[in-house]
């Protein structure tokens, strides 16, 4: 324990900071700052050739072990999960990090991942068509295959995933970034409903008044604000420290969901709604504890 | 997105972290080091302002302060390695603290140029101690309350009142106090700053017993006490405004790098002692994340946010009831599951931690700053 403020950094590089502002200006003109609501089990607002275009989906490939830090993924995940965008950007990205196959492959791509209790594995988008599944990430053979058949998975349902029994397997380092990064998305997540829920209280009044100008809601909301930032700094410390990947990533996406409830909490019965979709995000946050949790029985 | 800030080259961070690390392994003493616990009061005080003059010698004194003020000139990056450093090595805590991290940036920023002068010197030499007057019976978390009178007289003030809490009183050379000068003006114009010498009559100080039983605070009585004209800090009425701009420094990160160490030693007491009991893993793994994670945090506010005083004020008030509530929750769990061994240890560690959501403003004082001046809700 003998490290102090002079080894550790918690920036990312100039290419996570480039990244984190390109995907949040996808974000702006894609989906306008429309509710997550109106798009969450639609058409996504942002189609995946918008994304590939862009490049976003290979930011992670390593060019002679050269490119995007973790910590650069981070940023980018981060900055993605405020739009709550219902597209396999994140597996895609960590498998062309560590598939050769993955690389070379033109659309997005899905990786199976374990579910804790012997459930069986879970894959994101395994319902899109065109989606591919990646047999080996560091690990096993390398190859892409087509997504099996398996029954919809009923949490996380914006992701359009399924439960199949079949395994992609993962060098340790792949595990432990892949809980990170979707502990970054869900970070961004996060962030944004307390965003969304910081107007709601201005807005909304009671007794004559805005409810945010209530102390208990202020103080609620002022615990939310703590959490995103001890959860952005547990995913920090999860990319710095690969020791650490685990317990950050768990302890970060703990904070989240500590945060939709408060969002739940303070917009009241509109909260409760499948309508206004609150949802959404923190059926994602369930699901990444999830796999967080089983990436870490099997790895850490 | 802002362009990330350029970080201190970690060259000369790590070269300054290795010299201080050296410098303090031969400089603690080590009656300190080793019977800490058993000393006599008076042992006690004369090693800590030894350690006052020490830091001086060694030139370790006012790190982030200007050199033609008699600091080192560095930045929050190197006093942070520094508490962190001292911390490990189990430096004594010197008496000045209030001093340091409060009068010196007031001085710096509102004194004059005889104030500075005549204070600061003396101050980072070790040789004078100063302590905080602002809080009174009737003005704790409303501090804007302060009823203590300074009344205007030939060349100066006398000045009137019982401020209380006041830390290191007992030992203080110098007061800095905040009253009122102008009982009519409006709220927040009615104050102004004082530096009051506290060796003189007219000063009663008493005594307060806290709950773990140590005195570290007392009521500090002013009957008629005069002050010169040239011992206010700003003008007439703007003591406020004075108070303000030193409350909001950086001292938070500071203060959190001394608290780090702290809470860091206290965790691994407890991995050292219950460890192996499986029933309480899951609890000591949550209390041993939440301390790295503070340190992150305070390693996150180095890099981003020196400088930029709205994301300071920020993380000020997060920095501030994360230490705090999490050296509560550690030391409830200490007393709770220790072994008999480290009872007494536990115990006061658990009475003295009660403070910490109390003193620089009360950890509800903290939210409020948070949801209304950070995230804009309604007052
Ligand atoms: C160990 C220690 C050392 C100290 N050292 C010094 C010192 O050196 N110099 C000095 O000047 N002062 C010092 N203080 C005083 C400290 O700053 C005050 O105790 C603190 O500001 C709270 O004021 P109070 O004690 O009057 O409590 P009060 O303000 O009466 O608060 C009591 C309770 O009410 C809550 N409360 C009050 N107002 C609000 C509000 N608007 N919204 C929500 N809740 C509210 C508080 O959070 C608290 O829980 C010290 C205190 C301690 C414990």
């Amino acid at each position: 324990m003998n490290e102090t403020v002079h080894t550790m950094s918690t920036q990312p590089s100039e290419l996570g900071d480039a990244a984190a502002e390109g995907v949040g200006e996808l974000l702006r003109r894609g989906t306008k700052g429309a509710p997550i609501a109106t798009y969450a089990e639609g058409e996504p607002p942002i189609s995946w050739q918008t994304i590939s275009d862009g490049g976003w989906d290979v930011f992670g490939v390593l060019d002679d072990g050269e490119g995007a830090s973790l910590r650069d993924l981070v940023e980018l995940a981060r900055a993605w999960g405020h739009g709550c965008v219902q597209q396999p950007l994140v597996t895609t990205l960590l498998a062309k990090r560590h598939s050769a196959a993955a690389a070379a492959h033109a659309g997005p791509v899905t990786i199976a991942l374990p579910l804790p209790g012997g459930a069986a594995p879970y894959v994101p988008f395994g319902q899109v068509p065109g989606v591919v599944l990646a047999t080996g990430l560091g690990r096993g053979s390398d190859e892409l295959v087509p997504v099996p058949e398996g029954t919809p998975e009923t949490l996380a349902i914006s992701s359009r995933g399924i439960q199949a029994d079949v395994h992609t397997e993962l060098a340790a380092v792949v595990a432990r970034e892949i809980a990170v990064t979707l502990a970054a998305a869900a970070t961004g997540m996060a962030e944004r409903l307390l965003a969304d829920t910081l107007a709601f209280v201005k807005e909304r009044e009671q007794f004559g008044k805005p409810i945010g100008s209530f102390q208990a809601v202020k103080h609620q909301l002022a615990d939310a604000a703590i959490d995103a930032e001890l959860a952005e700094t547990a995913v920090i410390w999860g990319a710095e420290r690969p020791d650490e990947a685990f317990r950050g990533a768990l302890f970060a996406v703990d904070r989240c969901i500590d945060i939709a409830e408060t969002a739940i909490q303070a917009q009241g019965g509109l909260g409760f709604t499948w309508e206004v979709g609150l949802h959404f995000p923190l059926r994602q946050m369930i699901l990444t504890r999830d796999v967080v949790n089983a990436l870490e029985v099997e790895h850490a | 997105m802002t362009a990330s800030v350029v970080r201190v080259p970690d060259l000369d961070l790590e070269s300054f972290a290795a010299r201080a690390e050296k410098w303090l392994t031969e400089s603690v003493p080590a009656r300190w080091r080793e019977s800490r616990g058993r000393l006599s009061n008076e042992e006690s005080d004369e090693l800590r302002r030894d350690w006052d003059r020490k830091l001086w010698q060694g030139g370790y004194s006012g790190l982030s302060i200007p050199a033609e003020y008699g600091g080192c000139a560095l930045g929050l990056a190197e006093e942070v390695v520094f508490h962190v450093l001292a911390g490990k090595a189990q430096a004594p805590d010197g008496f000045t603290r209030v001093g340091k991290t409060l009068v010196a940036p007031m001085l710096i920023k509102s004194g004059t140029a005889e104030q500075k002068a005549k204070y600061l010197p003396p101050l980072m030499r070790g040789d004078e101690v100063w302590c905080q007057g602002f809080s009174e019976p009737e003005a704790g978390s409303d501090l804007a309350n302060i009823q203590t009178r300074a009344r205007r007289v030939e060349g100066g003030y006398l000045l009137s009142g019982r401020k209380t809490w006041t830390s290191f009183a007992q030992h203080a050379d110098w007061c800095f106090v905040l009253a009122q000068t102008q009982p009519d003006a409006p709220r927040y114009r009615n104050l102004s700053m004082f530096l009051v010498g506290m060796h003189q009559p007219g000063i009663t100080l008493s005594d307060i017993k806290q709950i773990s039983g140590a005195v570290h605070f007392a009521e500090t009585r002013f009957e008629d006490v005069f002050v010169a004209d040239s011992d206010r800090v700003g003008e007439d009425g703007e003591g406020w405004k004075v108070a303000m701009r030193v409350l909001g420094d950086e001292r938070g990160g500071v203060e959190t790098a001394s608290r780090y160490v702290e809470i860091r030693s206290d965790v691994d007491l407890l991995i050292r002692t219950v460890g192996d009991r499986p029933a309480l893993t899951a609890r000591l793994r949550e209390l041993d994340v939440r301390a790295e994670l503070l340190r992150w945090q305070l390693a996150k506010v180095v890099d981003r946010e020196v400088g930029d005083p709205e994301r300071l004020l920020r993380s000020a008030s997060v920095l501030k009831v994360m230490w705090s509530e999490l050296w509560q929750d550690v030391t409830r769990f200490g007393l709770e599951v220790s072994p008999a061994a480290d009872r007494d240890h536990w115990q006061y560690q658990y009475l003295e931690a009660r403070a910490a959501s109390i003193y620089s403003g009360t950890n509800e004082i903290q939210r409020n700053i948070l949801s209304e001046r950070v995230l804009g809700l309604p007052r």
